[in-house]
């Protein structure tokens, strides 16, 4: 008996590692998704992998994917082993993060203020790092030196995001020289770098 | 390298008194950052004070009677 994978319930790209990981272990998996795009995701993977792919539909939602690996015939270690198309995460294209405010959603101020913090912390240490972060209108703020915020804009920079902050609102607010993260910079950069980007991200 | 500091953060039972005992550190000067909890300890959206153990005991003193607190636990 194949091994069975049960990927019901997980979202993209998970299936696919799964799946990918159930073939280099035992060459012969059967894979039970539920969604349509985790089951064209994992045949594409089964399929670049040099695996014979039969899928059985039983209607009740669930698919099973039967994955065999082709004997003699090595899964191709150069195919993307979480290649997907995971709707959104299909657009091509740097990320952009607008940080318009120097707090996080509207309503509370005293809570933004706390959500904003936590929101820069994270991205910090998170795994997927923002191409760019651009700061405008009291988002500026966020760079001031002494802030709460400004060490981890600082990091984020280090490890190679780019911050854009606008000039026009540093002066405005008076605190130009006071900006510790990211270098001052205007509207034509802050409207390309919107422009070209894939996606753009306003928390 | 400097090695990477093991932190410890004080959990709550509420955002108002994790907010409460940010305005209290700041006025006493001692270091800490806010953050979201930890996943690994809970998967609620809530925040904790994460601080440097050697802070511990100002800190506790700073907040005795000011803030219930919930828990300290390492950040492992």
């Amino acid at each position: 008996m194949p091994e069975i994978i049960d990927a019901r319930g997980l979202s993209c790209p998970q299936p696919v590692i799964l799946a990918k990981k159930g073939i280099e272990k035992h060459g012969e998996i059967i894979v039970l998704v539920d969604d349509t795009t985790a089951l064209e995701n994992v045949r594409r993977m089964g399929g670049s992998s040099g695996c014979k792919v039969d899928v059985e539909d039983p209607g009740d939602g669930t698919y099973k994917i039967h994955l065999k690996g082709r004997p003699g015939e090595k899964p191709e270690k150069s195919a993307e082993p979480t290649a997907c198309n995971c709707g959104s995460s299909s657009v091509s294209g740097p990320t952009a993060i607008v940080l318009a405010c120097d707090k996080m959603g509207r309503g509370n101020d005293e809570l933004g203020a706390v959500l904003i913090k936590s929101f820069l912390h994270t991205l910090v240490d998170s795994a997927s790092h923002p191409d760019t972060i651009i700061l405008y209108n009291t988002g500026v703020k966020l760079a001031l030196a002494g802030s709460d915020t400004a060490p981890d804009l600082k990091k984020l920079e280090e490890s190679g995001a780019r911050i854009l902050v606008c000039g026009t609102c540093a002066n405005y607010f008076e605190i130009k020289d006071k900006i510790s993260a990211g270098t001052i910079s205007n509207m034509y950069d802050i409207a390309g770098t919107m422009m070209t980007a894939g996606k753009v991200i306003m928390p | 390298m400097t090695e990477k500091p093991v932190y410890h953060v004080i959990l709550y039972k509420s955002v108002s008194r994790a907010l409460l005992s940010e305005k209290i550190l700041k006025n006493a000067g001692i270091p800490f950052k806010l953050i979201p909890v930890p996943k690994n300890i809970s998967s609620d959206c809530g925040v904790c004070i994460r601080f440097l153990p050697e802070d511990r005991e100002r800190i506790e003193k700073a907040l005795s009677d000011r803030v219930e607190i919930d828990a300290i636990r390492p950040l492992l």
